[in-house]
Protein backbone atom coordinates (compact mmCIF):
# COMPACT_ATOMS: atom_id res chain seq x y z
CA UNK A 1 0.00 0.00 0.00
CA UNK A 2 2.97 2.31 0.50
CA UNK A 3 3.42 2.61 -3.23
CA UNK A 4 -0.21 3.32 -3.67
CA UNK A 5 -0.14 6.26 -1.32
CA UNK A 6 2.87 7.87 -2.93
CA UNK A 7 1.38 10.72 -4.95
CA UNK A 8 -1.64 10.85 -2.73
CA UNK A 9 -2.85 14.44 -2.76
CA UNK A 10 -6.13 15.57 -1.28
CA UNK A 11 -8.93 15.48 -3.81
CA UNK A 12 -9.83 19.10 -3.17
CA UNK A 13 -6.76 20.27 -5.06
CA UNK A 14 -7.95 18.63 -8.22
CA UNK A 15 -11.19 20.51 -8.67
CA UNK A 16 -10.07 24.09 -9.29
CA UNK A 17 -7.60 22.92 -11.91
CA UNK A 18 -10.26 20.81 -13.56
CA UNK A 19 -12.80 23.59 -13.69
CA UNK A 20 -10.36 25.96 -15.35
CA UNK A 21 -9.64 23.38 -17.97
CA UNK A 22 -13.28 22.76 -18.66
CA UNK A 23 -13.65 26.33 -19.88
CA UNK A 24 -10.95 26.18 -22.50
CA UNK A 25 -12.82 24.75 -25.43
CA UNK A 26 -10.00 23.33 -27.48
CA UNK A 27 -11.61 20.26 -28.95
CA UNK A 28 -8.55 18.97 -30.73
CA UNK A 29 -7.18 17.12 -27.74
CA UNK A 30 -3.83 15.48 -27.86
CA UNK A 31 -3.63 12.10 -26.27
CA UNK A 32 -0.86 13.24 -23.97
CA UNK A 33 -2.98 16.09 -22.62
CA UNK A 34 -5.37 13.64 -21.04
CA UNK A 35 -4.30 12.85 -17.50
CA UNK A 36 -5.33 9.85 -15.48
CA UNK A 37 -6.11 9.17 -11.85
CA UNK A 38 -6.85 6.09 -9.82
CA UNK A 39 -9.34 6.59 -6.98
CA UNK A 40 -9.50 3.97 -4.26
CA UNK A 41 -12.64 4.14 -2.17
CA UNK A 42 -12.11 3.70 1.56
CA UNK A 43 -15.67 2.50 2.05
CA UNK A 44 -16.82 -1.10 1.83
CA UNK A 45 -20.49 -0.20 1.81
CA UNK A 46 -22.03 -1.08 -1.54
CA UNK A 47 -24.58 1.75 -1.41
CA UNK A 48 -21.91 4.35 -0.63
CA UNK A 49 -19.72 3.13 -3.45
CA UNK A 50 -22.62 3.15 -5.93
CA UNK A 51 -23.43 6.68 -4.75
CA UNK A 52 -19.82 7.75 -5.24
CA UNK A 53 -19.89 6.34 -8.76
CA UNK A 54 -23.12 8.22 -9.50
CA UNK A 55 -21.72 11.42 -7.97
CA UNK A 56 -18.62 11.31 -10.17
CA UNK A 57 -20.73 10.45 -13.22
CA UNK A 58 -23.01 13.43 -12.64
CA UNK A 59 -20.49 16.04 -11.49
CA UNK A 60 -17.05 15.29 -12.89
CA UNK A 61 -15.64 16.45 -16.20
CA UNK A 62 -13.67 13.64 -17.82
CA UNK A 63 -12.64 15.50 -20.99
CA UNK A 64 -9.02 15.83 -19.90
CA UNK A 65 -8.99 13.51 -16.99
CA UNK A 66 -9.80 9.81 -17.18
CA UNK A 67 -10.58 8.08 -13.97
CA UNK A 68 -10.50 4.57 -12.57
CA UNK A 69 -12.44 3.99 -9.36
CA UNK A 70 -11.55 0.88 -7.36
CA UNK A 71 -13.77 -0.48 -4.58
CA UNK A 72 -13.99 -3.51 -2.38
CA UNK A 73 -17.47 -4.25 -1.07
CA UNK A 74 -19.02 -6.19 1.79
CA UNK A 75 -21.09 -9.18 0.64
CA UNK A 76 -23.79 -7.92 -1.70
CA UNK A 77 -25.82 -8.87 -4.73
CA UNK A 78 -25.95 -6.11 -7.31
CA UNK A 79 -28.55 -6.26 -10.06
CA UNK A 80 -28.70 -4.26 -13.30
CA UNK A 81 -30.85 -1.16 -13.56
CA UNK A 82 -33.74 -2.87 -15.31
CA UNK A 83 -33.71 -6.24 -13.61
CA UNK A 84 -36.14 -8.04 -11.35
CA UNK A 85 -34.62 -8.90 -7.95
CA UNK A 86 -37.33 -11.47 -7.19
CA UNK A 87 -36.51 -13.61 -10.20
CA UNK A 88 -32.82 -12.86 -10.84
CA UNK A 89 -31.54 -13.39 -7.32
CA UNK A 90 -32.17 -15.65 -4.39
CA UNK A 91 -33.12 -12.62 -2.37
CA UNK A 92 -36.59 -13.73 -1.41
CA UNK A 93 -37.96 -13.46 2.12
CA UNK A 94 -37.64 -17.20 2.57
CA UNK A 95 -33.93 -17.39 1.92
CA UNK A 96 -32.63 -15.16 4.66
CA UNK A 97 -29.76 -13.79 2.62
CA UNK A 98 -30.33 -10.54 4.40
CA UNK A 99 -29.94 -12.19 7.78
CA UNK A 100 -26.56 -13.50 6.65
CA UNK A 101 -25.55 -9.91 6.05
CA UNK A 102 -25.76 -9.97 2.25
CA UNK A 103 -27.13 -6.69 0.87
CA UNK A 104 -29.23 -6.29 -2.24
CA UNK A 105 -28.45 -3.29 -4.42
CA UNK A 106 -29.51 -1.99 -7.82
CA UNK A 107 -26.89 -0.14 -9.82
CA UNK A 108 -27.54 2.51 -12.47
CA UNK A 109 -25.71 0.68 -15.23
CA UNK A 110 -27.15 -2.17 -17.27
CA UNK A 111 -26.24 -5.81 -17.38
CA UNK A 112 -26.99 -8.76 -15.16
CA UNK A 113 -26.79 -9.65 -11.49
CA UNK A 114 -23.37 -9.95 -9.90
CA UNK A 115 -22.10 -10.96 -6.47
CA UNK A 116 -19.50 -8.94 -4.59
CA UNK A 117 -17.57 -9.58 -1.42
CA UNK A 118 -14.18 -8.66 0.04
CA UNK A 119 -12.59 -11.15 -2.33
CA UNK A 120 -13.74 -9.32 -5.44
CA UNK A 121 -12.60 -6.05 -6.93
CA UNK A 122 -15.05 -3.56 -8.43
CA UNK A 123 -13.69 -1.22 -11.07
CA UNK A 124 -15.38 1.72 -12.74
CA UNK A 125 -13.60 3.24 -15.75
CA UNK A 126 -14.87 6.79 -16.31
CA UNK A 127 -14.46 8.61 -19.61
CA UNK A 128 -16.37 11.00 -21.87
CA UNK A 129 -19.14 9.15 -23.68
CA UNK A 130 -17.50 9.32 -27.09
CA UNK A 131 -14.36 7.68 -25.70
CA UNK A 132 -16.18 4.83 -23.99
CA UNK A 133 -14.16 1.75 -24.87
CA UNK A 134 -14.88 -1.58 -23.21
CA UNK A 135 -12.07 -3.41 -25.02
CA UNK A 136 -9.51 -0.93 -23.77
CA UNK A 137 -10.63 -1.38 -20.18
CA UNK A 138 -10.57 -5.17 -20.35
CA UNK A 139 -7.16 -5.09 -21.95
CA UNK A 140 -5.81 -3.00 -19.03
CA UNK A 141 -6.96 -5.65 -16.57
CA UNK A 142 -5.63 -8.54 -18.64
CA UNK A 143 -2.24 -6.85 -19.14
CA UNK A 144 -1.84 -5.91 -15.50
CA UNK A 145 -2.50 -9.43 -14.27
CA UNK A 146 -0.05 -10.81 -16.81
CA UNK A 147 2.63 -8.24 -16.00
CA UNK A 148 2.38 -8.61 -12.23
CA UNK A 149 1.40 -12.25 -11.74
CA UNK A 150 2.35 -13.88 -15.03
CA UNK A 151 -1.14 -15.19 -15.39
CA UNK A 152 -2.81 -15.16 -18.77
CA UNK A 153 -6.35 -13.84 -19.08
CA UNK A 154 -8.11 -13.61 -22.40
CA UNK A 155 -11.24 -11.84 -23.63
CA UNK A 156 -13.87 -14.15 -25.10
CA UNK A 157 -16.32 -13.20 -27.90
CA UNK A 158 -18.98 -12.28 -25.31
CA UNK A 159 -16.51 -9.70 -23.99
CA UNK A 160 -15.86 -11.47 -20.73
CA UNK A 161 -12.50 -11.93 -19.11
CA UNK A 162 -11.78 -15.63 -18.99
CA UNK A 163 -9.16 -17.90 -17.47
CA UNK A 164 -8.03 -21.04 -19.28
CA UNK A 165 -9.92 -19.75 -22.33
CA UNK A 166 -13.43 -20.45 -21.07
CA UNK A 167 -13.83 -19.86 -17.34
CA UNK A 168 -15.26 -16.38 -16.68
CA UNK A 169 -13.68 -14.40 -13.85
CA UNK A 170 -15.52 -11.12 -14.29
CA UNK A 171 -18.86 -9.47 -14.82
CA UNK A 172 -19.41 -6.20 -16.62
CA UNK A 173 -21.90 -3.41 -17.14
CA UNK A 174 -21.91 0.05 -18.65
CA UNK A 175 -23.71 3.35 -18.40
CA UNK A 176 -23.83 6.05 -21.05
CA UNK A 177 -24.96 9.57 -20.20
CA UNK A 178 -25.06 12.75 -22.23
CA UNK A 179 -21.40 13.64 -21.78
CA UNK A 180 -20.04 11.06 -19.40
CA UNK A 181 -19.90 7.30 -19.31
CA UNK A 182 -18.52 4.56 -17.18
CA UNK A 183 -17.75 0.91 -17.51
CA UNK A 184 -18.11 -1.47 -14.55
CA UNK A 185 -15.95 -4.50 -14.28
CA UNK A 186 -16.02 -6.81 -11.30
CA UNK A 187 -13.12 -9.21 -10.97
CA UNK A 188 -13.33 -12.41 -8.94
CA UNK A 189 -10.08 -12.77 -7.05
CA UNK A 190 -10.96 -14.63 -3.87
CA UNK A 191 -14.75 -14.54 -3.93
CA UNK A 192 -16.72 -17.10 -1.94
CA UNK A 193 -18.09 -19.09 -4.87
CA UNK A 194 -20.62 -21.06 -2.82
CA UNK A 195 -22.20 -17.88 -1.51
CA UNK A 196 -22.08 -16.38 -4.96
CA UNK A 197 -23.89 -19.27 -6.57
CA UNK A 198 -26.48 -19.37 -3.80
CA UNK A 199 -27.17 -15.65 -4.06
CA UNK A 200 -27.44 -15.62 -7.84
CA UNK A 201 -29.73 -18.65 -7.97
CA UNK A 202 -32.53 -17.83 -10.38
CA UNK A 203 -36.06 -18.32 -9.14
CA UNK A 204 -38.05 -20.84 -11.05
CA UNK A 205 -41.51 -19.43 -11.47
CA UNK A 206 -43.57 -18.49 -14.49
CA UNK A 207 -42.91 -14.82 -14.90
CA UNK A 208 -44.30 -12.45 -17.43
CA UNK A 209 -41.95 -9.51 -17.55
CA UNK A 210 -40.18 -6.95 -19.68
CA UNK A 211 -37.28 -6.84 -17.25
CA UNK A 212 -33.91 -8.05 -18.42
CA UNK A 213 -33.39 -11.72 -17.87
CA UNK A 214 -29.76 -12.67 -18.27
CA UNK A 215 -28.09 -16.00 -17.83
CA UNK A 216 -25.70 -16.19 -14.89
CA UNK A 217 -23.12 -18.84 -15.37
CA UNK A 218 -22.04 -20.93 -12.42
CA UNK A 219 -18.83 -22.11 -14.06
CA UNK A 220 -16.80 -19.20 -12.81
CA UNK A 221 -13.26 -19.16 -11.48
CA UNK A 222 -11.36 -17.10 -8.99
CA UNK A 223 -8.05 -15.61 -10.05
CA UNK A 224 -6.42 -17.10 -6.95
CA UNK A 225 -7.04 -20.58 -8.30
CA UNK A 226 -4.47 -19.82 -11.00
CA UNK A 227 -2.17 -17.50 -9.05
CA UNK A 228 -2.41 -18.35 -5.34
CA UNK A 229 -0.26 -15.38 -4.28
CA UNK A 230 -2.76 -12.80 -5.55
CA UNK A 231 -4.73 -10.63 -3.15
CA UNK A 232 -7.30 -7.90 -3.80
CA UNK A 233 -4.87 -5.23 -2.59
CA UNK A 234 -2.14 -6.52 -4.91
CA UNK A 235 -4.56 -6.60 -7.82
CA UNK A 236 -5.64 -3.00 -7.08
CA UNK A 237 -2.03 -1.89 -7.21
CA UNK A 238 -1.27 -3.80 -10.40
CA UNK A 239 -4.38 -2.63 -12.26
CA UNK A 240 -3.95 0.94 -11.03
CA UNK A 241 -0.36 1.17 -12.29
CA UNK A 242 -1.25 -0.47 -15.58
CA UNK A 243 -4.04 2.10 -16.06
CA UNK A 244 -1.60 4.95 -15.39
CA UNK A 245 1.16 3.66 -17.68
CA UNK A 246 -1.15 3.09 -20.64
CA UNK A 247 -1.91 5.90 -23.10
CA UNK A 248 -5.34 7.48 -22.74
CA UNK A 249 -6.86 6.68 -26.13
CA UNK A 250 -4.83 3.83 -27.52
CA UNK A 251 -3.83 0.68 -25.75
CA UNK A 252 -0.10 1.45 -25.87
CA UNK A 253 2.27 1.07 -22.99
CA UNK A 254 4.03 4.28 -21.98
CA UNK A 255 6.08 2.61 -19.27
CA UNK A 256 6.63 3.98 -15.77
CA UNK A 257 7.77 7.23 -17.35
CA UNK A 258 4.21 7.90 -18.47
CA UNK A 259 2.78 6.58 -15.22
CA UNK A 260 4.70 9.18 -13.21
CA UNK A 261 3.34 11.99 -15.39
CA UNK A 262 -0.20 11.12 -14.36
CA UNK A 263 -2.10 12.32 -11.34
CA UNK A 264 -1.52 9.06 -9.50
CA UNK A 265 -3.42 7.23 -6.81
CA UNK A 266 -5.87 8.89 -4.44
CA UNK A 267 -7.42 7.35 -1.39
CA UNK A 268 -11.00 8.57 -1.38
CA UNK A 269 -13.15 9.00 1.66
CA UNK A 270 -16.70 8.99 0.31
CA UNK A 271 -18.39 11.38 2.72
CA UNK A 272 -20.70 14.34 2.32
CA UNK A 273 -17.78 16.62 3.19
CA UNK A 274 -15.75 15.57 0.17
CA UNK A 275 -18.72 15.02 -2.12
CA UNK A 276 -21.63 17.32 -1.24
CA UNK A 277 -24.95 15.52 -1.61
CA UNK A 278 -23.41 12.05 -1.46
CA UNK A 279 -25.47 10.92 1.55
CA UNK A 280 -28.71 11.68 -0.19
CA UNK A 281 -27.69 9.61 -3.21
CA UNK A 282 -26.60 6.82 -0.90
CA UNK A 283 -29.98 6.79 0.85
CA UNK A 284 -31.75 6.53 -2.48
CA UNK A 285 -29.59 3.56 -3.46
CA UNK A 286 -30.31 1.85 -0.13
CA UNK A 287 -34.06 2.41 -0.29
CA UNK A 288 -36.68 -0.25 -0.96
CA UNK A 289 -38.22 2.08 -3.56
CA UNK A 290 -35.03 1.92 -5.64
CA UNK A 291 -33.88 -1.68 -5.07
CA UNK A 292 -37.30 -3.32 -5.42
CA UNK A 293 -39.65 -0.53 -6.50
CA UNK A 294 -37.72 0.19 -9.71
CA UNK A 295 -38.49 -3.27 -11.06
CA UNK A 296 -40.17 -3.16 -14.46
CA UNK A 297 -43.79 -4.29 -14.33
CA UNK A 298 -44.27 -8.05 -14.12
CA UNK A 299 -46.85 -10.78 -13.55
CA UNK A 300 -46.59 -14.06 -11.72
CA UNK A 301 -48.95 -16.86 -12.76
CA UNK A 302 -49.46 -20.09 -10.83
CA UNK A 303 -51.95 -22.95 -10.95
CA UNK A 304 -53.19 -25.12 -8.07
CA UNK A 305 -55.25 -28.29 -8.04
CA UNK A 306 -58.32 -27.93 -5.86
CA UNK A 307 -58.92 -30.82 -3.40
CA UNK A 308 -61.96 -32.88 -4.35
CA UNK A 309 -63.88 -32.34 -1.09
CA UNK A 310 -63.90 -28.59 -1.64
CA UNK A 311 -65.70 -28.96 -4.95
CA UNK A 312 -69.46 -28.85 -5.07
CA UNK A 313 -71.17 -31.31 -7.39
CA UNK A 314 -67.85 -32.66 -8.52
CA UNK A 315 -68.11 -34.02 -12.03
CA UNK A 316 -65.00 -36.09 -11.60
CA UNK A 317 -62.74 -33.92 -13.68
CA UNK A 318 -59.81 -32.27 -11.97
CA UNK A 319 -60.21 -28.64 -11.19
CA UNK A 320 -57.48 -26.04 -11.15
CA UNK A 321 -57.36 -22.65 -9.59
CA UNK A 322 -55.21 -20.07 -11.37
CA UNK A 323 -53.80 -17.05 -9.63
CA UNK A 324 -52.15 -14.12 -11.40
CA UNK A 325 -50.48 -11.38 -9.41
CA UNK A 326 -49.45 -8.20 -11.23
CA UNK A 327 -46.73 -6.07 -9.69
CA UNK A 328 -46.01 -2.48 -10.64
CA UNK A 329 -43.27 -0.43 -8.97
CA UNK A 330 -42.84 -3.33 -6.54
CA UNK A 331 -46.44 -2.94 -5.35
CA UNK A 332 -49.26 -5.38 -6.02
CA UNK A 333 -51.44 -3.75 -8.64
CA UNK A 334 -53.82 -6.60 -9.37
CA UNK A 335 -54.68 -10.16 -8.36
CA UNK A 336 -56.84 -12.32 -10.57
CA UNK A 337 -58.20 -15.66 -9.43
CA UNK A 338 -59.75 -18.07 -11.91
CA UNK A 339 -61.86 -20.53 -9.98
CA UNK A 340 -63.22 -23.85 -11.23
CA UNK A 341 -66.99 -24.17 -11.64
CA UNK A 342 -67.89 -26.33 -8.64
CA UNK A 343 -65.88 -24.15 -6.34
CA UNK A 344 -67.60 -21.02 -7.39
CA UNK A 345 -71.19 -22.04 -6.67
CA UNK A 346 -70.65 -21.65 -2.94
CA UNK A 347 -69.62 -18.06 -3.30
CA UNK A 348 -66.89 -16.75 -1.09
CA UNK A 349 -66.33 -13.56 0.73
CA UNK A 350 -63.00 -13.98 2.45
CA UNK A 351 -61.07 -14.47 -0.74
CA UNK A 352 -62.30 -11.21 -2.17
CA UNK A 353 -61.17 -9.57 1.05
CA UNK A 354 -57.68 -11.03 0.77
CA UNK A 355 -57.36 -9.76 -2.76
CA UNK A 356 -58.80 -6.36 -2.05
CA UNK A 357 -56.57 -5.74 0.94
CA UNK A 358 -53.39 -6.80 -0.82
CA UNK A 359 -53.67 -4.27 -3.62
CA UNK A 360 -51.19 -1.47 -3.27
CA UNK A 361 -49.12 -3.44 -0.73
CA UNK A 362 -45.48 -4.28 -1.29
CA UNK A 363 -44.93 -7.57 -3.06
CA UNK A 364 -43.52 -9.41 -0.05
CA UNK A 365 -44.50 -12.39 2.03
CA UNK A 366 -44.37 -10.26 5.15
CA UNK A 367 -47.18 -8.02 3.93
CA UNK A 368 -49.22 -11.09 3.19
CA UNK A 369 -48.61 -12.76 6.53
CA UNK A 370 -49.71 -9.67 8.41
CA UNK A 371 -52.91 -9.65 6.47
CA UNK A 372 -53.47 -13.35 6.85
CA UNK A 373 -53.26 -13.27 10.63
CA UNK A 374 -55.83 -10.51 10.78
CA UNK A 375 -58.21 -12.46 8.57
CA UNK A 376 -57.70 -15.88 10.03
CA UNK A 377 -60.89 -16.15 12.09
CA UNK A 378 -63.10 -14.91 9.26
CA UNK A 379 -62.28 -17.62 6.78
CA UNK A 380 -63.92 -20.96 6.10
CA UNK A 381 -62.18 -23.98 4.61
CA UNK A 382 -62.56 -22.89 1.03
CA UNK A 383 -61.39 -19.38 1.64
CA UNK A 384 -58.43 -20.79 3.50
CA UNK A 385 -57.53 -22.84 0.47
CA UNK A 386 -57.59 -19.78 -1.78
CA UNK A 387 -55.64 -17.80 0.79
CA UNK A 388 -53.06 -20.57 0.98
CA UNK A 389 -52.74 -20.55 -2.80
CA UNK A 390 -52.25 -16.80 -2.88
CA UNK A 391 -49.64 -17.22 -0.17
CA UNK A 392 -47.81 -19.78 -2.27
CA UNK A 393 -47.59 -17.30 -5.10
CA UNK A 394 -46.45 -14.59 -2.73
CA UNK A 395 -43.72 -16.80 -1.37
CA UNK A 396 -41.85 -16.04 -4.60
CA UNK A 397 -41.34 -12.66 -3.01
CA UNK B 1 -15.92 -11.54 -39.40
CA UNK B 2 -14.52 -8.21 -40.59
CA UNK B 3 -16.23 -8.52 -43.95
CA UNK B 4 -19.74 -8.42 -42.53
CA UNK B 5 -19.65 -4.97 -40.89
CA UNK B 6 -17.84 -3.63 -43.92
CA UNK B 7 -20.58 -4.91 -46.18
CA UNK B 8 -23.11 -3.29 -43.89
CA UNK B 9 -21.36 0.04 -43.85
CA UNK B 10 -21.06 0.13 -47.62
CA UNK B 11 -24.75 -0.75 -47.88
CA UNK B 12 -25.74 1.93 -45.42
CA UNK B 13 -23.54 4.46 -47.18
CA UNK B 14 -25.29 3.71 -50.43
CA UNK B 15 -28.62 4.05 -48.63
CA UNK B 16 -27.61 7.41 -47.23
CA UNK B 17 -26.56 8.64 -50.65
CA UNK B 18 -29.96 7.69 -52.02
CA UNK B 19 -31.56 9.61 -49.19
CA UNK B 20 -29.52 12.65 -50.05
CA UNK B 21 -30.67 12.51 -53.65
CA UNK B 22 -34.25 12.25 -52.47
CA UNK B 23 -33.70 15.17 -50.13
CA UNK B 24 -32.35 17.31 -52.89
CA UNK B 25 -35.41 16.55 -55.00
CA UNK B 26 -37.83 17.29 -52.20
CA UNK B 27 -35.84 20.41 -51.36
CA UNK B 28 -36.46 21.71 -54.87
CA UNK B 29 -40.13 21.01 -54.56
CA UNK B 30 -40.53 22.73 -51.23
CA UNK B 31 -39.31 26.01 -52.69
CA UNK B 32 -42.64 26.32 -54.43
CA UNK B 33 -44.67 25.56 -51.33
CA UNK B 34 -44.56 27.33 -48.00
CA UNK B 35 -41.32 27.15 -46.07
CA UNK B 36 -42.14 25.28 -42.90
CA UNK B 37 -40.15 23.29 -40.43
CA UNK B 38 -42.83 20.66 -40.64
CA UNK B 39 -41.86 17.10 -41.63
CA UNK B 40 -38.15 17.83 -41.70
CA UNK B 41 -36.26 15.69 -39.26
CA UNK B 42 -33.90 17.69 -37.05
CA UNK B 43 -30.92 16.29 -35.19
CA UNK B 44 -28.89 17.11 -32.09
CA UNK B 45 -25.17 16.62 -31.65
CA UNK B 46 -26.00 13.81 -29.26
CA UNK B 47 -27.78 11.89 -32.01
CA UNK B 48 -31.41 12.41 -31.05
CA UNK B 49 -33.92 13.48 -33.71
CA UNK B 50 -37.18 15.38 -33.56
CA UNK B 51 -39.77 15.75 -36.28
CA UNK B 52 -42.26 18.55 -35.77
CA UNK B 53 -45.81 18.59 -37.06
CA UNK B 54 -47.71 21.63 -35.86
CA UNK B 55 -46.95 21.87 -32.17
CA UNK B 56 -46.27 18.17 -31.71
CA UNK B 57 -42.72 16.87 -31.95
CA UNK B 58 -41.86 13.19 -32.35
CA UNK B 59 -38.57 12.16 -30.76
CA UNK B 60 -36.25 9.25 -31.48
CA UNK B 61 -32.59 8.32 -31.77
CA UNK B 62 -30.61 8.41 -35.01
CA UNK B 63 -29.37 5.52 -37.09
CA UNK B 64 -25.85 6.25 -35.91
CA UNK B 65 -26.95 6.13 -32.27
CA UNK B 66 -28.82 2.85 -32.53
CA UNK B 67 -25.88 1.30 -34.33
CA UNK B 68 -23.48 2.44 -31.62
CA UNK B 69 -25.78 1.14 -28.92
CA UNK B 70 -26.28 -2.34 -30.38
CA UNK B 71 -29.38 -4.47 -29.87
CA UNK B 72 -31.78 -2.59 -27.61
CA UNK B 73 -33.38 -4.96 -25.12
CA UNK B 74 -35.28 -2.62 -22.80
CA UNK B 75 -36.86 0.80 -23.19
CA UNK B 76 -37.97 2.98 -20.32
CA UNK B 77 -39.92 5.93 -21.75
CA UNK B 78 -41.28 9.08 -20.08
CA UNK B 79 -44.88 8.91 -18.86
CA UNK B 80 -47.58 10.92 -20.61
CA UNK B 81 -48.05 14.29 -18.90
CA UNK B 82 -44.39 14.67 -17.86
CA UNK B 83 -42.98 18.15 -18.41
CA UNK B 84 -39.44 17.95 -19.71
CA UNK B 85 -36.80 20.55 -20.41
CA UNK B 86 -34.44 20.45 -23.35
CA UNK B 87 -31.44 18.20 -22.61
CA UNK B 88 -33.21 16.69 -19.60
CA UNK B 89 -32.78 13.01 -18.89
CA UNK B 90 -36.21 11.51 -19.55
CA UNK B 91 -35.78 7.75 -19.85
CA UNK B 92 -33.33 5.00 -20.62
CA UNK B 93 -32.50 2.46 -23.28
CA UNK B 94 -30.66 -0.67 -22.35
CA UNK B 95 -28.77 -2.55 -25.00
CA UNK B 96 -26.62 -5.63 -24.85
CA UNK B 97 -23.70 -3.28 -24.29
CA UNK B 98 -24.88 -0.57 -21.91
CA UNK B 99 -27.68 1.33 -20.23
CA UNK B 100 -27.97 4.64 -22.02
CA UNK B 101 -29.94 7.65 -20.87
CA UNK B 102 -32.46 9.32 -23.18
CA UNK B 103 -32.32 13.11 -23.47
CA UNK B 104 -34.99 15.26 -25.00
CA UNK B 105 -33.87 17.46 -27.92
CA UNK B 106 -36.63 19.99 -27.11
CA UNK B 107 -38.70 21.16 -24.12
CA UNK B 108 -42.36 20.29 -23.78
CA UNK B 109 -45.03 18.11 -22.28
CA UNK B 110 -45.16 14.42 -23.19
CA UNK B 111 -48.43 13.61 -24.97
CA UNK B 112 -47.72 10.06 -26.08
CA UNK B 113 -45.10 7.35 -25.63
CA UNK B 114 -44.48 4.56 -28.09
CA UNK B 115 -45.98 1.52 -26.37
CA UNK B 116 -44.89 -0.69 -29.28
CA UNK B 117 -41.26 0.12 -28.51
CA UNK B 118 -41.77 -0.75 -24.85
CA UNK B 119 -43.17 -4.10 -25.96
CA UNK B 120 -40.49 -4.82 -28.54
CA UNK B 121 -37.47 -2.55 -28.07
CA UNK B 122 -35.77 -4.02 -31.15
CA UNK B 123 -37.95 -1.68 -33.25
CA UNK B 124 -35.39 1.00 -32.37
CA UNK B 125 -32.75 -1.00 -34.25
CA UNK B 126 -34.88 -2.06 -37.18
CA UNK B 127 -36.76 1.17 -37.76
CA UNK B 128 -35.27 4.05 -35.81
CA UNK B 129 -36.99 6.78 -37.89
CA UNK B 130 -40.41 5.16 -38.39
CA UNK B 131 -41.75 2.54 -35.99
CA UNK B 132 -38.97 3.06 -33.47
CA UNK B 133 -39.86 6.59 -32.34
CA UNK B 134 -39.79 7.02 -28.57
CA UNK B 135 -42.26 9.70 -27.50
CA UNK B 136 -44.24 12.70 -28.72
CA UNK B 137 -44.35 16.01 -26.95
CA UNK B 138 -46.13 19.31 -27.22
CA UNK B 139 -43.37 21.87 -27.78
CA UNK B 140 -43.17 24.68 -25.26
CA UNK B 141 -40.36 26.60 -26.94
CA UNK B 142 -40.20 26.35 -30.72
CA UNK B 143 -37.12 28.57 -30.92
CA UNK B 144 -35.11 25.60 -29.64
CA UNK B 145 -35.54 24.02 -33.06
CA UNK B 146 -33.22 26.59 -34.60
CA UNK B 147 -30.25 25.16 -32.71
CA UNK B 148 -30.78 21.74 -34.28
CA UNK B 149 -29.25 20.40 -37.49
CA UNK B 150 -31.14 19.27 -40.56
CA UNK B 151 -30.30 15.94 -42.12
CA UNK B 152 -27.62 17.27 -44.46
CA UNK B 153 -25.86 19.18 -41.71
CA UNK B 154 -26.12 16.21 -39.40
CA UNK B 155 -24.43 13.99 -41.94
CA UNK B 156 -21.60 16.49 -42.28
CA UNK B 157 -21.36 16.55 -38.50
CA UNK B 158 -21.13 12.74 -38.43
CA UNK B 159 -18.23 12.90 -40.88
CA UNK B 160 -16.29 15.25 -38.62
CA UNK B 161 -16.95 12.88 -35.73
CA UNK B 162 -15.51 9.97 -37.70
CA UNK B 163 -12.33 11.91 -38.39
CA UNK B 164 -11.52 12.06 -34.68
Amino acid sequence: MALVQRPCTRLGFLFPRLNLRAFSKTESLKEDDIKKSVFISQSNDIYTNLALEEWLFKNFNFKQHHLLLLCQNNPSVVIGKHQNPWSETNFSDANNLERKGVKLARRSSGGGASYHDKGSLSMSFFSPRERHNSRYNMEIVARSVFREFGCEISVNPEEELVLRHNKPISSKAAKLGRDNSYYNLSLMIRTNKVNRNMALQKQDFALNTKARVLPTTSKVMNLCEETPEISVAAAMKAIGWEFLRTKALTIKDGGMELAFKQKGFHLINPTDKWFPGLNEIRNTYASWEWCFGQTPQFKIVRSFTVPVDLLHGNSGSSATLNITISVENGLISDITVFVPYGFKSFGFTGEAKVIHNLKGKRFSLQAFEELESSLDCLLDEKDKFVTECVKQVMSCA
Amino acid sequence: MVVVPRAFSSLSRRFLQNCQILNKKSGLRSVHTTLRLCTERLFTEKHEWVQVDGKIGTVGISHYAQEALGDVVYAQLPEVGTEIQQKDECGALESVKAASEIYSPVSGKVVEKNVAVEESPSLINTSCYEKGWLFKLELSNESELQELMNETKYKEYLKTQEDH
